[in-house]
């Protein structure tokens, strides 16, 4: 595998996630934004900050109603994690290494592209939007289907897999982060169901809401849904099980010590984490570190995988490294 | 749909499926049997149908003028090109002579030059060579051979004779629109492949593989590492370089990929080391292959290539310096080394043409300008060129300007009457102008493809089919 295509196929995957964690988010967020009081301080923009683009946006638009964030989030190419932006910055990878890719994955990433340009409009309603990031997410879905059951579990393979679950755990942690936004009274009956509620809402962003009240409880108790969204092993968005793909995909590639290392980083936090204190104030830090992590992770991945050899000189010892496997 | 041919072909003009009087040729009265059955708006139905296809498939084309938008679709004319299997037969032979005849050339320049001596070909012309490397000199790859992939430019004119317009031996493009263009007519007609016996074409693909590999540097069971070298997803190619890389099982590589190790050998940058590669079918013009003995400034290449090859450490197609014969005027000369080399008569001619650096030429093409093509010796893709009947007057004066100035560079041929197919414009066919590009592979064996890839020129009247000028393409068959 060449260490150009693996970072390809790695940002392929990310890009892809990464377009549907965002239009998950936003159909979740139109739904609860419509449930909370009137005077509360969570607004669109909480989308924005979620995903640390506050800067850029304000960059580009004088206010933060709905309409211009779902612009910026949704179809704006100045925004990099845009969803136009990721779909076409996925299919310009996926054109790089259409040759690893079984044929059709081509065609149905292209077919994506095709879709969202020409449906992504400026102004949509609301209902409007649901239907095509639905759409979106069912074309993604679609995807991933077709790869799971066409493609070798060869180390491209292992790329996509790792791509799609270092940026997933990432979005789990952004959209857990969401909740910290919200200034409601504390102690105060209806501000605590409207905690709950904004819980609910996350759960649902992660499509992880149904799984909850099967395998946890039917209430949403902020301590309980963080606890899941952490530490749950078998659902497939939560940090933990995220991380646990990433061990998978590393104990199939080669000189991994490094990413392996960043990896327990990551989960001796989650490990360590004191769930009853962090939902009493200091999540967003909390939050803020496992981004940290996870991007250090991705470090460590770039450093081994994608820039080694390209930074070493250019006359190399050839010496036995011809026989490496590729 | 409406077949109506009663007003084909053209006076002066041949057309591949309709005869005389508005019949069809035998070769194509099936299919044209079969559209006289479809209802126009299914018919209409398909052809939107194949238009989807080849969005969804991305086939392809970057256009150089169209900065920003990284690609086009590739216009395709569902009504195929058609040619008998017989005629097909003779033509064949003769393109595997005129590579063979080539090779012999290429080899012979960069050796003895046997061919200079005997008088057959003048020394100038080589000393007026842009794509001659002297880097080159004294080297003999295996087999001989140089240009293990050409492709040949076949043209008819109005009495339908076949011509060779051109050879291409540098990084000669289009064959995965070949390919694609018959999985489209598969898709979308396949009845038509019932009811017409037509030469499958997919063979393509396993032949250049074998043809590589044939170009390791080892000989071992073992299956040989083969990377097709692309300059990116910028060059106008880049989906034929994946299309090829995929269909092979190859590795597509970009000179960043690569480096030569102080054992000459090349090796690309893994995720686990580094990895030896044994071939390389490289889609870089020589100028940008290895800046240690060309352009130095080639960030696409890669440095020490042409010391690994000339080492045998790594087999390259096609050679460097094999575009040497990959030139207007050392075209014309392709009869002679044909004669020479082989002692044979070519099967299939050469368009009479004009050699500027020849005196009694040159005034002959100043004075009929205006009726002539003029071509550059080195130039690629039908980029400047002058043709002659549609151009101003002060185009054939610049023209003329350049001739004076380096008559060695320039060459002329008549403007032929290119033959016709119907092509389906604005709802009703109508007679375009065509040429054919077969692919022809040397190496440890020959092979020709069952036809080739027919580029059409979409606007009424136009003799330009390059797909860089806005041409089309066609499935073209081969009939039994």
């Amino acid at each position: 595998m060449l260490s150009r295509v693996a970072e390809n196929l790695y940002w392929m995957a990310r890009y892809l996630e990464r377009t549907e964690d965002t239009a998950r988010l936003i159909n979740a967020t139109t739904s609860v934004v419509l449930d909370m009081p009137h005077g509360t301080a969570f607004g669109w923009n909480m989308l924005v900050k979620a995903a640390s683009l506050d800067e850029l946006f304000s960059k580009h638009y004088d206010n933060a109603y709905e309409d211009s964030i779902m612009r910026f989030l949704i179809r704006d190419e100045r925004n990099p994690s845009s969803i136009m932006s990721c779909i076409h910055l996925a299919r310009e990878n996926t054109r790089t290494f259409r040759e690893v890719l079984p044929w059709e994955a081509w065609e149905g990433i292209n077919e994506l592209y095709l879709y969202a340009r020409e449906h992504l409009q400026a102004d949509m309603s609301r209902s409007a939007r649901f239907e095509v990031l639905n759409a979106i997410i069912y074309r993604r879905q679609a995807l991933v289907g077709l790869l799971a059951g066409s493609m070798s579990r060869d180390v491209a393979y292992q790329f996509l897999r790792l791509g799609r679950n270092v940026e997933r755990a990432d979005m789990t942690s952004r959209i857990i982060d969401v909740t910290t936004a919200v200034l409601l009274p504390r102690n105060d009956e209806p501000g605590t169901a409207y905690l709950n509620l904004l819980w609910l809402s996350v759960l649902r962003s992660l499509s992880a809401y149904q799984m909850y009240r099967r395998h946890v409880a039917v209430h949403v108790r902020p301590e309980q849904a963080l606890d899941f969204l952490f530490n749950d092993a078998h659902f497939p968005r939560t940090i933990t099980h995220c991380m646990d793909e990433v061990g998978e995909c590393l104990a199939m590639l080669p000189k991994n010590t490094d990413a392996l290392r960043a990896l327990r980083s990551v989960q001796r936090r989650l490990r360590g984490a004191d769930l009853t204190h962090l939902v009493d104030g200091s999540l967003h830090e909390f939050m803020d570190a496992i981004q940290g992590d996870l991007a250090a992770l991705h470090d460590a991945l770039s450093q081994q995988y994608f820039y080694f050899y390209r930074n070493q000189a250019e006359q190399p010892a050839a010496v036995a490294m011809g026989s490496a496997q590729a | 749909m409406n077949v109506d041919f009663s007003h084909y072909p053209r006076p002066g003009m041949y057309d591949e499926l309709v005869a005389s009087e508005g019949v069809a040729r035998p070769a194509a009265q099936r299919l044209t049997d079969y559209l006289g059955t479809i209802p126009q708006d299914e018919f209409e139905a398909r052809v939107a149908a194949v238009n989807a296809a080849i969005m969804t498939m991305g086939i392809t084309f970057t256009v150089y003028s169209d900065a920003g938008n990284i690609d086009r679709a590739w216009p395709f004319d569902v009504i195929p090109r058609i040619i008998e299997r017989h005629e097909w037969t003779r033509i064949e032979a003769g393109l595997k002579q005129r590579l063979t005849a080539l090779n012999l050339f290429i080899n012979d320049l960069y050796n003895e030059q046997r061919i200079i001596k005997d008088g057959i070909f003048p020394a100038e012309v080589l000393a007026g060579s842009k794509n001659f490397r002297t880097q080159c000199r004294g080297i003999t790859p295996r087999y001989g051979v140089w240009a293990h992939v050409c492709g040949t430019d076949l043209v008819r004119d109005h009495d339908g004779t076949m011509y060779v317009l051109e050879d291409n031996l540098r990084v000669p493009s289009g064959v995965s629109y070949m390919l694609e263009n018959r999985q489209l007519m598969k898709r979308l007609f396949p009845e038509l492949f019932r009811l017409c016996e037509i030469l499958p074409v997919d063979d393509y693909t396993t032949q250049l593989s074998d043809t590589l590999a044939a170009l390791a540097p080892f000989d071992s069971d073992e299956r040989p590492v083969i990377a097709v070298l692309t300059p990116g997803i910028f060059n106008s190619a880049y989906f034929e370089h994946s299309y090829l890389a995929q269909q092979m099982g190859a590795e597509l590589v970009e000179g960043s990929d690569l480096v030569v190790g102080d054992d000459d050998c090349v090796y690309m940058k893994t995720i686990s080391g580094l990895r030896r590669v044994d071939v390389i079918y490289r889609r870089i013009d020589d100028d940008f292959l290895d800046p240690e003995v060309f352009r130095a400034d080639s960030t696409l290449g890669v440095r020490g290539l042409l010391r690994a090859w000339r080492k045998g450490k790594v087999g390259l197609a096609n050679a460097p310096g094999a575009g040497v014969a990959d030139d207007k005027v050392v075209y014309t000369f392709v009869p002679k080394f044909i004669k020479y080399y082989l002692d044979q008569e070519p099967v299939i001619p050469n368009v009479p043409s004009y050699l500027c650096m020849y005196e009694h030429d040159r005034d002959y093409v100043l004075a009929n300008l205006d009726k002539l093509v003029v071509k550059p010796a080195n130039e690629s893709g039908g980029y400047g060129m002058l043709m002659g009947p549609c151009s101003t007057a002060e185009e054939r004066a610049q023209f003329a300007g350049l001739i004076r100035a380096n008559p060695r560079n320039y060459m002329a041929q008549p403007t032929l009457a290119l033959s016709t197919v119907p092509t389906y414009v604005d709802g009703n066919l109508a007679p375009r102008h065509i040429d054919l590009r077969p692919f022809v592979l040397q190496g440890k064996q020959s092979y020709v493809t069952t036809g080739g890839l027919t580029r059409v020129a979409l606007c009424e009247g136009s003799l330009v089919v390059n797909s860089s000028q806005g041409g089309g393409s066609k499935d073209t068959w081969i009939v039994a």
